[in-house]
């Protein structure tokens, strides 16, 4: 098995007295896609804000490639190739569908973007190609706000496409898709996948899951409880009790 | 005859410059400053000291101007930085405040309350040449380069910035550089405007640069429409041109001309905002919550 | 004796201060409105009652007539404009831009109509007496103090002891939770509009019979609500109206070290300093981003 890419060693960070992430290690690893579940208010999410610099780890570190990413503004660590999506997707609503994802191919911040014309074209391009993986070619003009939910849920992914991440954080990307889209998310993954790129997915529904994680990693209450291939986290009785929220000590 | 037109024509540049540069920063980037009066004045005392003390040149005044007023942008840029909306309109507000009282105070370099006088006509190589043609052309090339760089991907930065912050951090948008961008870019637009201004009016004091004039600088890009490239110049007409109105309506007695002017662009703010809040030419439907 | 008289001169402004700031800080409070028009209900309380007077009318009634009017702007501008901005979902700043549409309005109305410039109600509570050497006071001094400690007292008991009041600190905290239970959000903001503009009456009243008015005054109103509201942390009444009385009192020592054109800009660097280094204020909880 190749060396992960991505690896976060007890990450920890309390709000008030809420321990929201209390010691979670994890790793990514290139072409894996690793499902994050747990029940709701578990720190799923969070985990997500603490790697990608939306939030201030108390403890804990986060290597990418070997270089430490703690502490970095979000805007660096997505330009080292990190790469995320929001549970409420927070598109561009009032940009077209193609500037959603033209944006998401330009990084500086300057008045114009460094490479000139050939690297123009290339940005084009990737945007194109991410349209066209998403099926949105013909609502590219479309203001973003206009969109169906499932369209809307594509254009959060479009925009990760056309980022070029080699790492992806995707946050209940699946959560409310109808069946045909949910196959069609499928593709898109197990596409990126054999690309290389390195997924860790939060999911809710586990049919999705065990279509297409590779590893589980079983989060309650800030804590990784288990982790390994789908089958046996699945087949947890104590698990599922925990997932399914009938165990005693609930609140 | 011809001389008020030209005079009013100046001016309306003067105003289009300020009332273009403006939108950068309201229509684009969604900071709402009520302080562009500030810029305009700092780019007019610049401009009038270099005619005053160095050379009358118009274009020297004009670089001038835009680099005071951008490298003093900063001022906006850093509570732009840390707080939005209504917090923000707040810090422009103390901003504004703070800068009528230094402009009034600090005399060796503004004239204080009496003003800078005897401000030379601008030149260009050492002819003189009216206001007018200058104006227009600095309006043009603004306009240009706000085209430009609103179409491509600095305004799509921008826009991706007010539209979802976060989210535009997470592909790799260094917020805070585009931010401070956009404040100067609008900022030293507005340091050209009071350049002109000065060498136009040959006169500058405080009165032009308060509070009311940055509201209706405001007012112009409102009620044009936010975001769009010709709203604020529609605005900035239709304000202007307001005075010259009510000027041949005999039945307004002179003395309140001012008054009237103001209350029916306070009324016009107002009744737009409720029935139509993306302005004249902006597009309805993009006007909402856009903060 | 000079700091002692300009404390004492501090504490009757920043009592005023107080007052307008907390009918503006209720008003965000509960209705989450940056209500920027907050100063044109101060300024036409504080004419009503300068015309009033000098109809004749006995102080009590003219009194009443500024309460009366600001009340009735600050029903009517929720009605007439803030409600309509709020249902198509308009972004705070059209809500700046209509109220600043409105203070505008109002401002020249009253420049038109009652004359621009300085005026002022002379009142025998206005003459000051030496009360200490060298230290002058008028009778207007303890009316203010007096005045905003009862209508603190009383408002603190609105909120606290009356179901409507209870309710819009409710409303405050969550407005979701109060739809739940069948109260009508529409008529507790008009509520908060109403007792909020009432606040700024008595404080441009008293303005009235001590500094005077002019027309402009409200913008000054407005930023000086604003400031206490965000100095003090928005959220918190007590705040607000704490800051309002730092802020007068600030301005007012500031006269002892500087000239008066500086004195005004002490609250406005007070509040740009907030906003970089403490946006949430003093008692926020909240962080402003
Ligand atoms: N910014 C914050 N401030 C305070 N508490 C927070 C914050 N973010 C998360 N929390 C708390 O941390 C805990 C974990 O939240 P998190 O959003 O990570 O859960 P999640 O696993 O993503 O849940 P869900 O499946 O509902 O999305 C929750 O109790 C939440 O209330
Ligand atoms: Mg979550």
């Amino acid at each position: 098995m190749s060396e992960p890419l991505l690896v976060c060693e007890g990450l920890s960070r309390s709000f008030g007295g809420v321990k929201a992430v209390a010691g979670v290690s994890l790793s990514l690893t290139a072409g894996m896609v690793t499902a994050l579940v747990g029940p709701n208010g578990a720190g799923k999410t969070t985990c997500f804000n603490l790697i990608t610099g939306n939030l201030r780890a108390d403890a804990g570190s986060a290597l990418l490639r070997g270089q430490s990413i703690m502490g970095l503004k979000p805007h660096r660590v997505a330009r080292m190739g990190v790469a995320r999506s929001f549970q409420d997707l927070r598109l561009f609503t009032h940009m077209s569908v193609r500037d959603n994802v033209r944006a998401a191919t330009e990084t500086s911040a300057w008045f114009w973007q460094p490479g000139g014309a050939a690297a123009r074209k290339a940005r084009e391009a990737a945007a194109e190609e991410a349209l066209a993986r998403t099926g949105l070619t013909a609502l590219a003009e479309a203001r973003a706000i206009d969109l169906a939910y499932a369209e809307r849920k594509f254009l959060s992914m479009a925009r990760i496409l056309a980022a070029r991440a080699d790492i992806w954080l995707l946050d209940e990307p699946a959560s409310g898709l109808d069946l045909s889209s949910r196959r069609r998310f499928g593709e898109l993954l197990k596409e990126a996948r054999r690309q290389g790129v390195a997924i860790c997915l939060i999911e809710h529904n586990l049919d999705v899951v065990t279509e297409l994680a590779d590893r589980i990693a079983f989060l309650d209450q800030g804590q990784v409880l288990a982790e390994g291939d789908p089958q046996t986290i699945l087949r947890d009785p104590k698990l599922a009790a925990i997932y399914f929220g009938d165990r005693e000590d609930a609140a | 005859m011809i001389a008020y037109f030209t005079n009013l024509a100046s001016l309306g540049a003067i105003f289009c410059i300020l009332a273009a540069t403006l939108n950068v920063a309201v229509g684009y980037a969604g900071i709402f400053s009520v302080a562009h009066a500030v810029f305009f004045g700092l780019g007019a005392y610049a401009g009038a000291q270099v005619s005053l003390l160095l050379i009358p040149d118009a274009l020297v005044a004009m670089v001038v101007a835009a680099l005071v007023a951008g490298a003093l942008s900063l001022c906006l840029a850093l509570p732009a930085l840390r707080v939005r909306g209504e917090y923000f309109v707040a810090a422009s507000l103390g901003l504004q405040m703070m800068a009528v009282t230094l402009f009034s105070e600090a005399k060796t370099l503004t004239g204080g309350i009496g003003g800078l006088t005897g401000i030379p006509r601008p030149h260009i190589l050492g002819v003189e040449v009216s206001t007018l043609p200058v104006a227009l052309a600095a309006l043009a090339l603004i306009l240009l380069a706000t085209a430009l760089l609103m179409r491509g991907s600095f305004g799509r930065t921008l826009q991706a910035i007010r539209d979802g912050e976060s989210a535009a951090e997470a592909l790799g948008k260094n917020v805070a550089a585009a931010k401070a961008l956009a404040v100067a870019f609008a900022c030293a637009g507005a340091g050209v405007a009071g350049a002109l201004f000065a060498m136009h009016m040959q006169f500058v004091n405080v009165e032009s640069f308060n509070l009311d004039q940055s509201v209706l600088i405001m007012a112009m890009v409102i009620i044009g429409g936010t975001g769009t490239l010709w709203g604020p110049l529609v605005g900035a007409v239709i304000l202007l041109s307001l005075p010259a109105g009510l000027a041949f309506m005999p039945f307004i007695p002179s003395t309140e001309v001012g008054a009237v002017q103001q209350i029916i662009y306070g009324l016009a703010m107002t009744l737009l905002m409720v029935f139509r809040p993306a302005g004249l030419v902006g597009d309805l439907s993009r006007g909402k919550s856009h903060a | 004796m000079l700091l002692l008289q300009l404390l004492l001169q501090g504490l009757q402004v920043g009592a005023l201060y107080a007052l307008t700031a907390a009918g503006f800080a209720l008003i965000f409070g509960a209705t989450r409105i940056f209500h920027f028009a907050h100063g044109s209900a101060f300024t036409l309380a504080g004419y009503t009652f300068l015309f009033a007077t000098q109809a004749g009318w006995p102080w009590y009634l003219g009194g009443l007539a500024g309460v009366v009017v600001a009340t009735l702007f600050g029903l009517g501008i929720y009605w007439f404009v803030y409600r309509p901005i709020q249902r198509h979902e308009g972004s705070f700043f059209t809500v700046f831009v209509a109220a600043f549409g409105v203070g505008i309005v109002v401002q020249n109305l009253i420049g038109m109509f009652a004359g621009r410039g300085f005026a002022s109600v002379d009142t025998p509570l206005s003459r000051a007496v030496e009360v200490l050497p060298d230290v002058y006071l008028a009778e207007v001094f303890w009316v203010a103090i007096g005045l905003s400690l009862l209508l603190f007292l009383l408002l603190t008991l609105f909120l606290t002891r009356h179901n409507a009041g209870v309710a819009l600190r409710a409303l405050h905290q969550n407005p979701d939770l109060l739809r739940a239970y069948g109260l009508s959000s529409t008529k507790l903001s008009l509520l908060a509009f109403a007792v909020g503009s009432a606040l700024a009456a008595p404080a441009a009243i008293l303005t009235a019979m001590t500094s005077g008015l002019n027309e402009a005054i409200g913008h000054q109103v407005m930023l000086i609500s604003m400031a206490a509201t965000i100095v003090g942390g928005v959220g918190s009444l007590r705040g607000a109206a704490l800051a309002g009385l730092m802020l007068g009192v600030a301005e007012a020592v500031a006269l002892s070290f500087v000239d008066t054109q500086w004195a005004e800009a002490v609250s406005f660097l007070v509040l740009f300093a907030f906003i970089i280094f403490r946006p949430s204020g003093i008692f926020g909880i909240t962080q402003a981003r």
